[in-house]
């Protein structure tokens, strides 16, 4: 058992640290079009999306169209903060017409982004473990604009980018998908049990592996004669510090 | 003669008198006319009440639960004064202060620190309420994570069972979010209606009562006022007015509220 175990967790480590290789290409560029097509849909200044890190303590700001969205991308805040603050930890979405009278925000907003909005609607991405993040949009000016409308069209746009998110997780967390779903399959339970418990035990991709797998797979999108060409360039300082090593 | 379990509570005796016989004829003036909330105890489960707030007016108690891994129960206690974070638990008191003026408001702030262990705080928030002695509990929060369903049902189950009223705003996600999905709750979303005396009710739950929660007027920190949309600016809308229907029919029962609140809704007297 104690064999099995260990080439259980093996292959966890593996599994999870090749998984980034492997997230369906044009994830991002579903996030991408999902706050562009929100944005638009809008008539909105911006929209952008924020995730929460692993130890719910910060949101991140993976994607941003529109107004500031450069200096948006890649932003980080305290999760307990905020209208977005408590929107993630409420589980309620919010809109508010004039945010500029929310004490403190222009300055937080304007120091961070360049960019004060004068309205906000906020809503939480949530999938079935939990709240994960927030979706925004800024300062929305269709013609016909109805709250109760936007809520529900901003709705169906938050449940696609967390199903997205959630997807490119699930690779990036591979080695826990791997064995919870074996798991699952097992006709054994003592086999059942002991992959779910590899599941739980799964490391998380080890982060230089894990970033080199992402290049790998930035690279793929890029190319096919690109990937090769680094992957030469890879095996050849390979072969070199092999020989200087060896002397 | 043997009697099955539970049955002795209904021998004549024994059986309790209801203190609100119903059918009576329903209007507001029998629900609701000249009363205030006098008497009755309401929580806002959410992040702090500012008591300082003109539009709440003060506030007569409160407690602050934080996530304490290392506690029996897993959370810690701050009984006290404290502050809003974020303005959304002024803005629901300063609601339900406007429909019911005399009522005791308490705040549960259960939102602020951070997200881990948010369902045992929560539920710490409710149980809080429930033993001490809360009547009306407004809740503009919930769950959707699966391994909490149990924990919540069972204490909404022990408020509903201690008569306690529990408002819920329910999420603007098509998934079932807890404690709002549950049968006994008041759910509440925004209707498009503004003025605050009228309300809706859905006979297809399980949200079952619409009232203003659009572009609302709403207190927030600093003594400020914004304006803002949600759904959870509706649910103390309807804490309100079982706050101040309450307090002209004490000993209300929570089916019996949600009997009276049907009878008075625009869609049903219509």
């Amino acid at each position: 058992m104690d064999e099995m175990s260990n080439s259980l967790a093996g292959l966890a480590q593996l599994a999870a640290d090749i998984g980034p290789t492997l997230v369906p290409a044009g994830n991002e560029e579903l996030l991408r079009s999902i706050t562009e097509s929100a944005r638009q849909l809008f008539d909105a200044a911006a929209c952008s999306l924020a995730l929460l890190n692993e130890d719910e303590d910060e949101l991140h700001f993976i994607m941003a169209s529109g107004a500031g969205a450069e200096s948006v991308i890649g932003m980080r805040m305290p999760a307990a903060q905020g209208i977005a603050g408590w929107v993630l930890m409420s589980g309620q979405a919010i809109a508010i017409d004039d945010v500029q009278k929310h004490p403190n925000f222009a300055e937080d907003f304007a120091e961070s982004t360049g960019y004060v909005p004068r309205s906000l609607l906020v809503m939480p991405l949530e999938t079935d473990l939990g709240v994960i993040g927030v979706i925004e949009v800024l300062d929305r000016h269709g013609h016909d604009r109805s709250e109760t409308r936007d809520m529900e069209l901003l709705g169906v746009f938050a449940r696609q980018a967390a199903l997205a998110i959630e997807s490119g997780r699930l690779f990036t967390d591979l080695g826990r998908a791997l064995l919870e779903a074996a798991g699952k399959a097992a006709g054994s339970t003592d086999l059942g049990n002991a992959l779910r418990r590899h599941a739980l035990l799964a490391p998380r991709p080890r982060a230089d592996l894990a970033e080199l797998a992402g290049l790998w797979h930035d690279l793929g999108e890029v190319g096919a004669d690109e990937r090769l060409t680094v992957t030469r360039v890879a095996s050849e300082l390979l072969a070199y510090l092999r020989t200087h090593r060896a002397r | 003669m043997t009697l099955p379990a539970w049955s002795e509570q209904f021998d004549d005796a024994r059986l309790s008198r209801v203190s609100v016989p119903l059918p009576e004829m329903v209007t507001p003036e029998w629900a609701w006319g000249g009363a205030g909330g006098a008497g009755v105890r309401v929580a806002v489960v959410d992040s702090g009440v500012d008591g300082s707030h003109p539009a709440v007016g003060g506030i007569d108690g409160g407690v602050a639960i934080e996530y304490a891994p290392d506690q029996p129960d897993s959370v810690h206690h701050v009984e006290g004064p404290h502050e809003d974070l974020f303005g959304h638990g002024t803005a629901c008191a300063a609601i339900i202060r406007s429909l019911a003026p005399e009522c005791e408001l308490y705040s549960v702030r259960v939102l602020g620190q951070r997200l881990t262990g948010k369902g045992m705080v929560f539920a710490a928030g409710l149980r809080w309420a429930i033993e001490h002695g809360m009547q009306v509990v407004n809740l503009s929060l919930s769950t959707g994570k699966p391994e909490y369903f149990g924990l919540l049902h069972e204490i909404v189950d022990q408020a509903y069972f201690s008569n306690v009223m529990l408002v819920c705003a329910v999420n603007n996600v098509l998934a079932p979010s807890y404690p709002a999905q549950y049968a006994s709750v008041f759910s509440v979303a925004a209707h498009l209606g503004k003025d605050p005396l009228h309300f809706d009710y859905n006979p297809s739950p399980p949200v079952e009562f619409g009232a203003p929660g659009i572009s609302v007027d709403v207190a927030w920190l600093e003594h400020s006022t914004i304006t803002a949309t949600g759904n959870s600016f509706a649910a103390p809308h309807i804490a309100g007015l079982i706050t101040r229907i309450l307090s002209k029919h004490p000993g209300m029962t929570p089916f019996q509220m949600k009997t009276v609140l049907s009878a008075l809704a625009d869609n049903v007297r219509a």
